[in-house]
Formats: structure tokens, C-alpha cells, sequence
């Protein structure tokens, strides 16, 4: 009898459940964002999304029945539904995490996971038609390039690639100079993130690096002082509530030329087209040296990916997963807020302050939901289980 | 010095020559194992020394194995040896298993359901050093059986049921992860006080990521279990347990963490004639401190030996991780990218096996068997980022297995504790190849 009283104790341990909250509608004062049209993606995965002028590119993810994450569809954005125009298949690849083209529309590039990892290099000169001009590979990519950042640094184009730890091989940063873009030259690298480094972000001769449960780091690059690309200099760490540190944005005010805000996205634990979890962190960067966590959103039920921010108005566009899309007003002082709107550690929760503008796609059933793209006046939102979705932005800017 | 040998219930004595005085001892008793010679010593309860081995030759035919297709596959599996040295009884004894499925099995065996260590859907290679452990017990009280004991090196953590390689069926159960902690660096102590085990183990979290690894020496006892057995009759026993695994998917840390229980029902009788096993799992993951996902399994089996022919029926429903594959669709990402996955899918297999002994001699057996299993799935979240259905193309897989088992002095070997943890009594021990009187 005692046996089995102790057995029942111990089978009744730990009892629980997953079921999420369903985290679909909006907060309070939110509107939906109008839905403008649908790309479909039925026999793929889709993961991220760029936009260059009127063409869109999305990448795919893992394997949907059986095909694998090894295309990139190329789309036809200028009318309300996004069309399809080509496909292009990148040959042994399971995941195609990342893309970017460069800020003069002439190169796209993409990171492959788990081939060896890799980015594939192609030229743009026909935009719905990009021709490879190579796949950079070497042993210090392997086994997968998680995300590959293009931007330019003194007029240089690099290529700052999150590389995914292996057996025996840590995660790391690779640096690589694009400007040949037929032949790309590793300039930096380094063994950094815990046990994760999933993004950067570079402006102005900063890198910030998302260093999963180390939290960010701030690196001189060129911006403020000794650093380069080839050098970077360690300037301060912060590491975020939760942790999970996936990827940064740092917030230039373009009304205001203010440049105190980094946005942090955390990304936790879910499963594809069913939950999600992690808050989108905002650390005061005004020193470099001690950034400080003031404060968060959060949304019961789902967790933050990727963003984009609309700088002119202060809308932080944020990949919500089976949140869908949040607008998030990120205007003025983010750091003070009344007692009611804090958390217990003293950080303000911008939910409860009511900055949620607006959330969509309304009314189309699940989604889960990898990236967001401001272009054209537009917003392209990647969505794993839809493909594409279209959506005006926020109508109109709050006070 | 003479030998004496017991097999089958003949005995006979074996004088060692002039000539075999140049050889050590100890190399001809392992050359005789290897041979299949089977002793066993009189009147002794502690053996100085035992080896055994098994080998198992098998087809399997998977229907459908993936994407519709079905495959059929041959192996040779679970080839191991097993030795025990016992120089001074129980004071001090070391047993260790040697696995070679690392050489025989690198592409992983078509087990439907089965996922762990960076192979899916198909069962991963152990480690070439499956268990090599230095225990020392002491017994005390008038029964005999009351004791302590601890023990290190390599092995078995204390939790959960016996490793399914000392069970009925040659397929695992999809549970293996749920169920048994193993090939790592342990440090054990046990307390058996009348019909009650106690044990306590440290051991590092992280899994093994090849059959050639190691355990991660700055993972080190950075995990724990216990595990409370009741003895109430000695053809039964109970038992719970709990563990606390730090990042085992992640061999440099800093993944996701694992809780796990058990608690089982094992009988057998006493002229082993006859076996049952219940047992429940549970596994969550933690995310830091919050619980993520959870994986439950539920399973029954039970095994009836007549003469020479046996047979076996098992019943399991376990829940899997659905993972991102790799190029080849058998394998998952060892350490994930991060700490999602791609879905969550429910298993129920009904196993059945025949097998007969043709030969049975000497600790020789060679068992032709013939096993039969029938997997349904489906996934329990939805939207889901694996579904069955699509990817398997049913959602229902036949296996059909048809092979040999070949075992040399392992008959009746149980694989999991050590010391006074093992339920049955000392001189009930292994019955395996036995060398006294060197």
C-alpha cells in the first residue's frame, strides 16, 4: 500500500499542460491591419522575406511533407496579390533561413543551413530571374549559416554570418567581404554565443551581435573608436531578461535623430504553426558600455521573430508567429511609465501602456508568421504555414 | 589447476597443461568465452570472472518507410560483449559492455518512431564503450541482501527500466530516451534495506553525439536522479524515479534542460519462464525554468518461454519531438539550431515476436525470432509543423523483422543497476560464463 501511494505521488508529479493561449487578437486600442492580398505557399515552408522594389523573395524552411527548404520563390509585388513569378532551387539545401539584397538592388543573398552551410551569391541585373554567381563555403561555416546580414562598412559590402554550432564546432561569427562578389574573403572571425549567435545588427559602424544566452553584445566596428570589421572591439553586454537572444534592431528616431533604443527579440521555445514564445526586450543603448534593459512587450500566447521598423513614424513592426504581426509604437520615452504599467523588476511592459497600434492578418486562419518587410509603403509579412501576405501599415501615426 | 565446468547439467573438469602454464590465465578464459565454453563454478556465490556476447542478425521490412516508400534493410545489430571481474567478490567488481554498433549499424536501424542522438525514425549506434563501472558493495543485516554499494565510470545513470537490449524484442521501444539514462559518466550510491533500494547518481547531462564519444568532461555531474525500488516478492518489483538532465541535446550546454519520471512494474518468475514490464515516462523540457514541451509514454510488454519456442507482445504509446530533418531525412540537427521544434506526434505500436531456441547448449543459444509491429501516429498539436500523414504517406507503418539472435553466456542478464541495486539476490546474478579456481 505505501508502495503504491509512493508511486502514485511520483506518477502525479509534474502534471501539466501545453496547451497555449490563443494569441490572436489584439490588444486593447489595436486595429486590425488591412489585409491586401496573399502569395500562397502550400508545398514548402516559408521562412523569411525581403522586398527590393517591386519584387519580393522568400525563403523556405525544413521539410513540409516531402519537400524540403531548398527554394526561394521570387514574387510580383506591385499589384495588390502577390504572384508568383519564379522559383529557384538551391541544390541539397533543407533550410534557406536568410535573405537580403544589398542596398543598391544589385546582389540577393542567401544563407543555407545544414548543407555544409553556406551563402549563395546571386546577381540581381534581372530581379525576378537571379543568376548565381557563387556559393561561398569553407569550414568555418560548416554545418549552417543561420542568418547572413549584408551591409556596407566604409563604403565596403560585407557579409556578417551567424554561423550554427556543430559537434565539436561552437558557434561563431564569420565576417566576409563581399565587394568581389565572385570572391568573397573571410576578413573576421570569432567563437562567440551561448550556445547560440542567431543575428547581427550593423549601422553606423556598430555591430550588435544576438548571443542567444550571453544576450547582446556592442562592438565597435568603425563607428566610435580603434574597431573595424577586421577588429571589432567589445564595447558592453547586456543580457536580456530570458534570455534567448535572437535578433536586434537598433532604433534610429528619424524625427528626433535620437538613438537610444535597441530593440531585442527573444526567441523561445514553440512549435511550427502551433505556439510560440519570447518578448521583444528594449535596452537603452545611450552608453555603449552599460546598456541597460528598460523595458518589454509581451503577448500571452506567442513569441517575437524578426522586425521592421518604420523609423519615420516610430512603429516597430514585429514577426509574432502565431501572433501574427504586431505594430508597436516605439515614440518618446520608453524607459518611465506609471507604477501600474511596470513589471516587478521595474521595466515598463509597453502592452499595458497600450503601444500595441495594430495586429493582422485578421480573419485568415492560423499563421505563424517568420518575418516582416516595410517596402513601398507596404508591409510583407512571410508566414511558414501561407506563404506571403500583403498589409497596409499602421493608417495613421499616433500623437 | 583444474577447472570445474557445469553445462546443461553435466559437469566435467578441465586440467591445465604443462604447456598452458606460459599463457596467463586470464587470456585463456577470455579466449575460451569467446568460444563459447560455458562454466560455471560450485558452491560459490562470487564469480571471479564473466564474459559473455551477443550478436544479432536481422532484415527488416518498413512499410512505408518515408515518403511512401518502403524499404528493406539488413544488419548486424547489437553485437556486444559483456565482462564482469570480480577479484574480491562484491568489495570490488568491474563490469563493462562493449558495443560495436558504431562499425555494424553507422546508418541506424529502420525502427519506426524512434528518435535520439541525431538519427530519427531509425535507431542510432551506442557507444563502443557502452558501460565500463567499478563498484564496491557491502552487505550487512542477516538476510544477505541489505546492503550499500557505489559505483563509477561509465554506465548507467539510476533512473527508469532496463535497457531494452536485455528485453524481449530485438526493435526498441520508441521510449529509449524517455526511459533509461545511459552511457555516461556516473557516480552511484545505493542503500538496499530488506525489500527497499534507494539510489542516488550524479552524471553529465549531455548525450553522446557518436559512437566514438566521451562524456563531456566539463559537463560532469551536472545532472542527477534517484530511483526507489520495491522488492515485494523477489519475481517483483516496483519502481520510481526522477532526473534532472542539464542540456542533453546540446553537447557544450546551454540548451534546453529535461525533467523526467518513471515508474514500472517488472515480474518474472523464478524459472524465468515467464516476463511482464509496465511502465510510464514522462519528459519535459525547460526553457531556463519554464516548462516547454512534454513527452509522455505508456507501455506494456510481456514475454511466455515454453520449451523452446517464446513469444512476446508488446503495446507502447510514447510521445516524439518532431525535429527539422537534414539532407538525409533519418537524421536531425545534433545540437538543434534553438530550442523549437517542429511538432509533436503520438505513437501506438503493437509489437509481437516468435522465436524459438535451436540451439541451447553450453550457454550457446542461437534463437531465430520473428518480429512484427504496427505504428499508428498522429500529431497532437495543430497546426502542426509535422504531420504524418503527408510525410510517411499513412499513418499507419508495418515492420516486419526476421533475424537471428546468437548469445553466448548472456542469457537472463539484466542492463541498468549496479551493486546492491540489482533486485535479485547475489548468487542470482548473471548466469553467464563463470571462471573460478584460477
Amino acid at each position: 500500500m505505501r508502495s503504491a501511494i509512493v508511486i502514485a505521488s511520483l506518477l502525479t508529479l509534474g502534471c501539466g499542460s501545453d496547451n497555449p493561449v490563443d494569441p490572436r487578437g489584439g490588444g486593447a486600442g489595436s486595429v486590425p491591419l488591412n489585409l491586401v492580398g496573399n502569395g500562397g505557399v502550400s508545398e514548402r515552408f516559408t521562412g523569411e522575406v525581403w522586398v527590393s522594389g517591386s519584387v519580393a523573395y522568400t525563403t523556405t524552411w525544413g521539410t513540409r511533407a516531402t519537400a524540403p527548404g531548398n527554394a526561394v520563390k521570387v514574387w510580383d509585388v506591385s499589384s495588390a496579390v502577390p504572384t508568383l513569378v519564379d522559383s529557384v532551387i538551391v541544390p541539397g539545401a533543407t533550410t534557406l533561413g536568410d535573405i537580403q539584397a544589398t542596398d543598391d538592388g544589385q546582389l540577393l543573398i542567401v544563407a543555407t543551413e545544414r548543407t555544409g552551410g553556406s551563402i549563395m551569391i546571386y546577381s540581381l541585373a534581372d530581379p525576378v530571374k537571379p543568376q548565381l554567381i557563387t556559393q561561398y563555403s569553407t569550414p568555418l561555416t560548416f554545418p549552417g549559416v543561420h542568418t547572413a546580414e549584408v551591409q556596407r562598412v566604409n563604403g565596403k559590402l560585407y557579409a556578417f554570418l551567424s554561423i550554427d554550432p556543430g559537434v565539436g564546432s561552437p558557434a561563431r561569427l564569420v565576417i566576409v567581404d563581399i565587394s568581389t562578389p565572385a570572391a568573397p574573403v573571410q576578413v573576421f572571425t570569432a567563437v562567440m554565443g551561448s550556445p547560440y549567435v542567431h543575428d547581427v545588427f550593423v549601422r553606423d559602424g556598430i555591430l550588435f551581435t544576438a548571443l542567444w544566452n550571453d544576450g547582446i553584445t556592442i562592438w565597435d566596428i568603425g563607428g566610435v573608436g580603434g574597431g573595424s570589421v577586421a577588429n571589432p572591439i567589445a564595447l558592453g553586454n547586456v543580457r536580456t531578461v530570458g534570455g534567448d537572444v535572437h535578433n536586434v534592431w537598433w532604433f534610429h528616431n528619424a524625427t528626433t535623430g535620437e538613438k537610444r533604443y535597441a530593440f531585442v527579440g527573444e526567441e523561445g521555445f514553440g512549435s511550427v504553426g502551433f505556439s510560440s514564445s519570447g518578448d521583444i526586450h528594449v535596452v537603452d543603448v545611450s552608453n555603449f558600455a552599460t546598456p541597460r534593459e528598460v523595458a518589454f512587450y509581451h503577448l500571452d500566447g506567442a513569441g517575437t521573430h524578426n522586425f521592421s521598423v518604420d523609423e519615420a513614424r516610430g512603429i516597430l513592426y514585429a514577426a509574432y508567429y502565431n501572433g501574427g504581426v504586431r505594430a508597436i509604437d516605439v515614440k518618446g520615452d520608453l524607459s518611465s511609465c506609471e507604477a501600474v504599467n511596470k513589471s516587478p523588476d521595474g521595466r515598463c511592459d509597453l502592452a499595458k501602456m497600450g503601444r500595441e497600434l495594430a495586429h493582422g492578418p485578421d480573419g485568415v486562419g492560423p499563421v505563424y508568421v517568420w518575418g516582416v518587410k516595410l517596402a513601398g509603403g507596404d508591409l510583407y509579412a512571410s508566414d511558414m504555414l501561407n506563404g506571403i501576405w500583403k498589409l497596409r501599415t499602421v493608417p495613421v501615426a499616433p500623437d | 589447476m583444474t577447472f570445474r565446468f557445469t553445462t546443461g547439467g553435466r559437469q566435467f573438469e578441465m586440467r591445465r597443461s604443462p604447456a598452458a602454464k606460459l599463457l596467463p590465465l586470464h587470456l585463456i578464459a577470455a579466449a575460451l568465452a569467446l568460444f563459447s565454453v560455458s562454466a560455471r563454478a560450485q558452491a560459490q556465490p562470487a564469480n571471479l570472472f564473466e564474459i559473455g556476447a551477443q550478436a544479432i542478425g536481422v532484415v527488416t521490412r518498413e512499410s512505408p518507410a518515408i515518403h511512401g516508400r518502403t524499404l528493406t534493410e539488413g544488419y548486424l545489430t547489437q553485437p556486444a560483449i559483456m565482462a564482469q571481474l570480480s577479484p574480491w567478490g562484491e568489495t570490488l567488481s568491474l563490469k563493462t559492455t562493449l558495443n560495436f554498433e558504431g562499425a555494424t549499424l553507422e546508418r541506424g536501424e529502420l525502427n519506426a518512431g524512434i528518435a535520439g542522438e541525431g538519427y530519427i525514425d531509425r535507431r542510432h549506434p551506442h557507444t563502443y564503450l557502452h558501460e565500463l563501472a567499478a563498484t564496491s558493495a557491502w552487505r550487512f543485516g542477516s538476510d544477505a541482501v541489505s546492503g550499500v554499494s557505489i559505483t563509477a565510470g561509465k554506465g548507467f545513470a539510476p533512473f527508469g527500466t532496463d535497457d531494452p537490449m536485455a528485453r524481449p524484442f530485438e526493435k526498441y521501444p520508441i521510449n529509449h530516451h524517455l526511459a533509461q539514462i545511459l552511457e555516461r559518466a556516473v557516480a552511484i550510491g545505493a542503500l538496499r534495506a530488506g525489500r527497499w533500494i534507494v539510489e542516488a547518481g550524479a552524471f553529465n547531462g549531455d548525450e553522446p553525439t557518436g559512437a566514438g564519444d566521451t562524456p563531456n568532461r566539463s559537463r560532469y555531474w551536472d545532472s542527477w536522479s534517484g530511483r526507489v525500488t520495491f522488492v515485494p516478492w523477489p519475481q517483483g518489483e516496483f519502481q520510481a524515479s526522477y532526473a534532472r538532465l542539464k542540456s542533453p541535446e546540446n553537447p557544450s550546454g546551454g540548451g534546453a534542460d529535461q525533467r523526467k519520471q518513471s515508474a514500472s512494474v517488472r515480474l518474472e518468475d523464478a524459472q524465468r519462464s515467464g516476463y511482464a514490464l509496465v511502465e510510464w515516462e514522462r519528459t519535459s523540457d525547460y526553457d531556463r525554468s519554464t516548462r516547454t514541451f512534454t513527452f509522455n509514454s505508456l507501455l506494456a510488454e510481456t514475454s511466455a518461454k515454453y520449451d523452446r519456442l517464446s513469444g512476446a507482445l508488446r503495446f507502447e504509446r510514447t510521445d516524439r519531438p518532431d525535429e527539422q530533418r537534414l539532407t538525409d531525412e533519418f537524421r536531425t540537427a545534433i545540437p538543434a539550431t534553438d530550442v523549437s521544434i517542429s511538432g509533436r506526434s503520438r505513437w501506438t505500436i503493437i509489437s509481437a515476436r516468435l522465436a524459438a531456441s535451436l540451439v541451447d547448449a553450453r550457454s550457446f543459444t542461437v534463437e531465430p525470432f520473428l518480429e512484427v509491429a504496427r505504428a499508428r501516429m498522429k500529431p497532437t498539436f495543430q497546426p502542426s509543423g509535422f504531420d504524418p500523414r503527408q510525410f510517411y504517406g499513412s499513418d499507419r507503418i508495418w515492420s516486419l523483422s526476421l533475424g537471428t539472435k546468437l548469445m553466448f553466456g548472456m542469457s537472463h542478464m539484466r542492463m541498468g543497476r549496479y551493486g546492491v541495486a540489482i533486485a535479485q539476490k547475489p548468487h542470482e546474478r548473471m548466469g553467464g560464463m563463470n571462471m573460478e579456481g584460477m
